[in-house]
């Protein structure tokens, strides 16, 4: 697995922490393994919709992945109803290219951005730093040990 | 992604198998929900959900044809038609199968199964309406305006508004990444990015044209400068070219946003004012794209111990587990052993005060040991479900091959038992189901003539009883005949007829679990119980597990396994015979009695104990301590045990007490009986022999007649066996 420089958050140089949201246990790994290797810790994780919203309650990750196909309650309801408790919240969906309907839904209900499945670890590196925006910082070889 | 080199990727690949079982598991299950409730929208949802998982999975893994048949099958059932299509359960069993068995071809890295068949059937599908499906793909020649100044009138007056407002109109082209596969959904994100800086006016082309995957084009009022917007829209992975222009300049440089508040949408295209901007979305600064330059590499130490997961379910490969609970066995005998120790010591020094002191840690660690070794069980108990599920597929394929009805009814699903007996009794249990289905079950004329339900009903229960899992399969079919079992076995020379007749019904049923009886191929239609019930057996045996069978002619057959909890510990009760120790299941032994010879009785070479008022068939392990003369006033311990649903009584020289035993498996190499099917080693070195009750049952039933000569002397084992069983003692404790 390539090494990215780690991403952390600015305001404290503490790990960006995620919350996945999959039924697939096999893609939250997945996906636990890419965050790991970015310098990220998983908050929680979670296998449907409203266990999403209760563990975002719990945790305030500072991104979201959420899947869009799901038992209990769809990722964009999920997505929706984070978004409208927590304006701040960054939820970056993650699905398969057959349901951009989907994902035009999600974001028009406010999530920040999509990757696509399969993911690739370069796209997802990419797609958070974007998201954290001014708020995440790539640590830089002086910083490294923190 | 495509390969996982390293070993986590190893190890999420093994995850990846494990769960994958599982959801073709699930796949089964809707298919089968499905095949019950025809064009039930929602469970088709189901199944497309299963389906999307196992493709993203497998692409994640790198697994293409899998992932691409799967993607087929998914894109059919999105298809309304389909959904009622009346093949669908059909074609979802075959996709369980077919994805099943490429999973175990990708396992063993053999070659793919053929899935030309399952492609066919899948386009059978979606054949039906070819109207669908053709979103998005088709290729138009349409030349796209670079910035179209020929807006609309609603567009003209919003734009208008916009400059009255002072605010800075832009024109920005974005072209959209051509590696993004999902078009509309980066336009639908460029366009979020936009609408956070300010008020969109104009989006070109329209989300439907064709020309929206290539590009996107906006009109829309800021107050922010031309630099920031063109970062803004540089969106890594769906956003290429950023054209931003300035169409009007802004009044004064810093302009308020006031203009977002007014009703610019006059007439303007719903889709449009649609979308709510998304407040507090940080201005990405310096969003220039390539930005993992390699030399900025980091040790990314840290990131392994900071699992804050609340995932509570754990993944263990059961090797593990079962070092543990080794080590649990040995710690065990390290107690026997202190205790031992701690005995002598008593003896040497019985007035030396560190004596309670000793004993107290050892009662504490005793007890610590205790509490550990029943957490390290519980971590293998795994609920039956994890087998019982598998059977409803099963039935169903099997009473369509038979051309059977049948309903299936499982209970008692959250039994725990332990995963390697579980694993163990999966053939057996199969066997016994898919006989239940085939020869239990009568054909559906047969049932009416009876007067029964068409129906046939096969029941599977598991509940605990004591220290055992009990798993009971049982049907409503015709049940067997002990008559005709009766004469196969004199025809197959395996009884006489004289003795035969001196069965009891049980004891004729049992003959159905001789090895021999039952391969034999017309028994299937005379008994209608069918082949390799011997080999149920013997894998039952070897889990020290047993088998009974009760039947009612024409009303059904329930076979009962009586499961031990676990393998690798029992408590045992150990006795002496001829000055060797032995050792059998403690909740085999319902009594503990004492007699005296005169009690014994011969009744056809056999001996029995006359116990109060029950009668025991008697098991000897050894040849009368005493001689002929004193026999019969002498004492004798008796031990009542079960096996199966009968009591036998087992003649004893003394007895040792009661212990944990941790089983050792004994080699083939040393030891070849089946009479012993184990052996521990007490904390003071000796070896004790764990017999296996169910094998000494069927050594006296098998040889008693024809050593009938000998049956006075009461020998169960012969010398060859009691030389082997010493030698294997020795083995043990060398």
């Amino acid at each position: 697995m390539e090494q990215f420089a780690p991403i952390k958050r600015s305001k404290d140089g503490q790990p960006v922490r995620y919350l996945i949201v999959d039924d697939s246990v096999f893609a939250r790994k997945n996906l636990a393994r890419m965050i790991e290797s970015f310098g990220g810790q998983v908050a929680a994780e979670a296998g449907d919709g409203l266990t999403a919203i209760s563990e975002f309650e719990r945790t305030h990750p500072d991104i979201v992945l959420m899947d869009i196909t799901m038992p209990q309650m769809e990722g964009i309801e999920a997505a929706e109803k984070i978004v409208q408790a927590h304006p701040e919240a960054r939820i970056v969906m993650v699905s398969s290219v057959g349901y951009q309907e989907n994902i035009v839904a999600a974001l028009q209900r406010g999530a920040r951005h999509f990757v696509q499945k399969p993911v690739k670890p370069e796209v997802l590196y990419e797609v958070i730093k974007y998201v954290l925006g001014e708020d995440g910082a790539v640590a830089t070889g002086a910083g490294a040990g923190v | 992604m495509t390969n996982l080199p390293d070993e986590r990727g190893a190890e999420l690949r093994e995850l990846f198998f494990e769960t994958s079982q599982e959801l073709i598991q699930a796949l089964n299950e809707e298919s089968l929900k499905l095949e019950n409730h025809p064009g039930d929208e929602e469970i088709v949802r189901s199944i497309r959900r299963t389906v999307h998982t196992l493709k993203g999975d497998s692409a994640a893994c790198g697994l293409q044809e899998l992932s691409e048949l799967a993607h087929q099958f998914e894109d059919a059932l999105s298809l309304e038609s389909a959904a009622a299509h009346s093949a669908l359960p059909e074609i979802a069993f075959a996709a369980a199968d077919i994805f099943a068995e490429m999973l175990s071809s990708y396992r063993r890295e053999s070659p793919m199964p053929a899935t030309e068949v399952l492609r066919k059937r899948i386009t059978e599908l979606t054949a039906a309406p070819a109207a669908k499906k053709t979103r998005g793909k088709a290729k138009s020649a349409d030349p796209l305006p670079q910035s179209s100044k020929n807006w609309t009138e609603a567009e003209k007056r919003a734009i208008a508004q916009a400059k009255t407002a002072g605010l800075g109109l832009y024109n920005v082209v974005v072209k959209i990444d051509p590696h993004c596969a999902m078009p509309i959904a980066a336009r639908q994100l460029i366009h979020n990015a936009i609408s956070s800086m300010g008020e969109v006016l104009v989006v070109r082309p329209d989300a439907k044209s064709p020309a929206a995957s290539k590009q996107v084009e906006f009109v829309f009022a800021t107050a922010q400068a031309n630099q920031q917007i063109a970062a803004k829209c540089h969106i890594p992975t769906i956003a290429g070219e950023v054209n931003v222009s300035l169409i009007h300049a802004a009044r004064t440089a810093k302009a308020s946003a006031k203009i977002v508040d007014q009703p610019a949408a006059l007439g303007l295209d719903a889709a449009v004012t649609n979308s709510p901007s998304s407040p507090g979305l940080a201005t990405a600064a310096a969003a220039s794209v390539p930005n993992a330059s390699p030399e900025v590499q980091f040790p990314t130490t840290e990131t392994g111990q900071q699992q804050a997961s609340t995932e509570n379910m754990l993944r263990v490969e059961a090797g593990r587990i079962d070092s543990v609970l080794n080590l649990v066995g040995e710690l065990i005998i390290g107690k026997s052993m202190l205790q031992q120790a701690l005995n002598e010591f008593g003896k040497r020094y019985p007035k030396e005060l560190l004596r309670g002191k000793f004993a107290d840690a050892m009662a504490f660690q005793a007890r610590v040991l205790n509490d550990l070794q029943r957490s390290v069980m519980k971590i293998r108990m795994v609920p039956v479900d994890q087998l019982f599920r598998r059977f409803p597929r099963m039935v169903r394929d099997v009473a369509r091959q038979c051309g059977r009805e049948v309903d299936l009814d499982l209970s008692g699903l959250e039994t725990d038992l332990d995963k390697g007996i579980l694993d163990a009794i999966a053939e057996p249990l199969t066997h016994l189901v898919r006989n239940a289905v085939s020869h239990g079950i009568e054909p559906v004329e047969q049932r009416k003539a009876q007067g029964k339900a068409p129906r046939g009903k096969i029941r599977l229960h598991a509940y605990h009883q004591g220290n055992q899992v009990v798993v009971e399969i049982s049907d409503d079919g015709r049940g067997i005949d002990a008559q005709k079992i009766r004469g196969k076995a004199i025809e197959l020379g395996m009884v006489t007829a004289e003795e035969a007749n001196r069965l009891s019904e049980s004891e004729t049923l049992d003959f159905i679990f001789r090895p021999g009886f039952s391969t034999a191929e017309e028994v299937t239609q005379v008994s209608g119980r069918g082949v390799g019930m011997d080999i149920v057996q013997s894998v039952l045996q070897r889990l020290k597990a047993t088998i009974h069978l009760e039947t009612h002619l024409g009303r059904g057959t329930t076979f009962r396994l009586k499961l031990p909890l676990t393998l690798a510990i029992i408590k045992a009760l150990m006795f002496w015979v001829e000055q060797r120790l032995y050792a059998i299941p403690l909740n085999a032994v319902n009594q503990i009695a004492r007699t005296r010879e005169s009690e014994v009785h011969q009744v056809d070479n056999y001996e029995v104990l006359q116990l109060r008022n029950q009668v025991l068939p008697l098991l000897r392990l050894g040849r009368p301590s005493v001689p002929d003369i004193d026999r019969k006033s002498s004492k004798l311990f008796v031990l009542v045990i079960t096996v199966g649903e009968k009591k036998y009584g087992l003649i004893v020289d003394a007895l040792e007490g009661e212990e944990e035993l941790v089983i050792k498996a004994l080699d083939d190499q040393t030891f070849s009986t089946d009479l012993v099917n184990g052996a521990s080693i007490l904390g003071d070195g000796k070896v004790v022999l764990i017999l296996n009750l169910p094998a000494v049952v069927e050594h006296v039933a098998r040889t008693r007649p024809q050593d009938a000569g000998l049956s006075s002397s009461g020998l169960l084992l012969n010398h060859a066996d009691r030389a082997r069983l010493a030698l294997s003692a020795a083995g043990g404790q060398a």
